[in-house]
């Protein structure tokens, strides 16, 4: 749909469109093409919709390639009164009986992002300093990639999608492909997910799902705390502005909806991603009638 | 200088990586729902023939490797070079072995041949996918063996040693597939 506003994410691109009024005595409005359909079915959270639920084609700047179309397709869904781990089971569930139709999937598997890194590098993605992230960049052939001055959530974005991601959602013993849920990012990733304490350390409550070394989808606990919400807009404002990016408008109606946001979980599974999968196919181009280059 | 954002990436393209020319064999966005994206790509050395996987953050640029290929004919072997002539301009250029390693052995004077160059100098020499060769020497054949069930080595006229049919006798012209070194059939007048 349309928008105002859109997400202050610095690595999510919206497009922009102008709207041209019939009779053209008043000046052209920009509007956003949304990247995914949270904030507004968040605002009908908040004016009491109970759990809801849509299937929309959304778009994003400069993500074409082998696993990506500038415009795909998000089943997203909210839980009244849910958690991520209550979602995490639905998600197991809803993909398990999808897929179990048309691939053979191996055991289903939960971990924690830092289980995840703990196992292929040894190391405690909340704890690990810099120097020690660049250092392990090496040991993977991923020197260079990044300065040694970036920020430490992006070395660990470099190792997370080039050491971890392609072995998650293949079970080791069989290489079958399985359900893999990674959840408790770092709470510098949190995104519009609540952070909570997990072991002493504070996480962003929030999961993604891989299948055969892909990502499917991404859920939150969902925050709604307007003060936070919006301190987390400006940062991201901030890095914007540092990486040269120009900074959005913040999405007022959404943050003002945002304090009766009840308690609920939200995820979105990209619909061509699962359809590569049942259909066992590498390229989205064969599960999309125009793609970007024929569209 | 030249210079490649990795949003133009895509096969074929030939980049500059610590200082040697590669081309790139595939790319693939890797762009995580949040956070960074990067291109990884498969690159091939155009020295060594070596193909390595690279990471780029997206959005940077590499530079781009003064690359192209060209068609000229062969003229001949000095001993040390082997010189190629433009056929429209009669422009010569000579190559030498690191340039034209293997391809050496499917040389024939007036064939049409991909020269390679790197910054107008000979990287690589490609010959072409079909080349007819004269048969230098090779055991005598076995009259009326045209099965082609069996095999022997034939010497061809610039030095390649090819398996052929036994019925095959020296003198006789072959056309043969220089990508897997095999006899394809007699030449056709």
């Amino acid at each position: 749909m349309l928008s105002t506003a859109t997400i202050t994410d610095p690595f999510i691109e919206s497009f922009q469109t102008r709207y041209i009024p019939l009779i053209q005595t008043m000046p052209a409005e920009y509007y956003y093409l949304h990247s995914s359909p949270e904030f507004p079915m968040k605002r009908l959270l908040a004016a009491g919709s109970g759990s809801i639920y849509q299937i929309a084609k959304v778009f994003r700047q400069g993500e074409a390639g082998r696993k990506h179309n500038p415009e795909f397709t998000l089943l997203e869904w909210y839980r009244d009164g849910w958690d991520h781990h209550q979602l995490m089971q639905e998600v197991e569930q809803l993909l398990n009986e999808l897929l179990t139709p048309y691939i053979q999937l191996g055991a289903s598997c939960f971990m924690s992002y830092q289980q995840a890194f703990e196992k292929v590098m040894a190391i405690n993605p909340h704890t690990a300093t810099r120097d020690e992230l660049y250092a392990c960049a090496d040991k993977f052939k991923l020197s260079g990639v990044l300065d040694k001055s970036a920020h430490r959530d992006r070395f660990l974005e470099l190792l997370f999608s080039h050491a971890i991601e392609p072995a998650l959602g293949i079970e080791p013993e069989t290489g079958k492909a399985c359900i893999c849920l990674v959840y408790h990012y770092p709470a510098s990733q949190a995104s519009l997910a609540r952070v909570g304490q997990e072991n002493g350390v504070a996480v962003a409550r929030r999961f993604e799902v891989f299948i055969k070394g892909m990502e499917l989808g991404n859920g939150f606990h969902e925050l709604n705390n307007a003060q936070e919400q919006r301190a987390r807009f400006m940062a991201d404002n901030r890095t914007r502005q540092q990486m040269g990016l120009t900074e959005h408008p913040l999405d007022e109606n959404f943050l003002a909806a945002l304090e009766q946001l009840p308690d609920c979980a939200g995820v979105a599974i990209g619909l061509e991603r699962l359809l590569m999968v049942m259909s066992q196919t590498e390229h989205i181009n064969n599960v999309i009638n125009f793609p970007f280059e024929r569209a | 200088m030249a210079s490649y954002n990795t949003n133009e990436f895509r096969s074929g393209l030939k980049l500059m990586i610590d200082g040697d020319p590669y081309a790139i064999v595939d790319n693939e966005v890797v762009k995580p729902g949040k956070g960074q994206a990067f291109n990884r790509i498969k690159v091939k050395n155009l020295k060594t023939g070596r193909v390595v996987e690279r990471t780029y953050k997206s959005g940077e640029s590499v530079e781009a490797a003064d690359v192209m290929d060209t068609d000229l004919q062969y003229l001949y072997n000095d001993g040390e070079q082997w010189h190629f002539m433009h056929p429209e301009t009669f422009e010569q250029i000579a190559a030498d072995q690191s340039a034209v390693g293997d391809a050496a052995k499917w040389l024939k004077e007036q064939d049409m041949c991909t020269i390679t160059l790197w910054n107008g100098s000979p990287l690589l020499v490609t010959p072409p996918n079909f080349v007819v060769l004269t048969v230098a020497d090779t055991d005598p054949g076995l009259k009326g063996d045209t099965s082609g069930g069996g095999g022997k080595p034939a010497t061809m006229e610039t030095g390649a040693v090819v398996q052929v049919p036994l019925f095959i006798q020296i003198g006789e012209e072959l056309k043969i597939d220089t990508r897997t070194a095999k006899y394809v059939s007699r030449a056709k007048d």
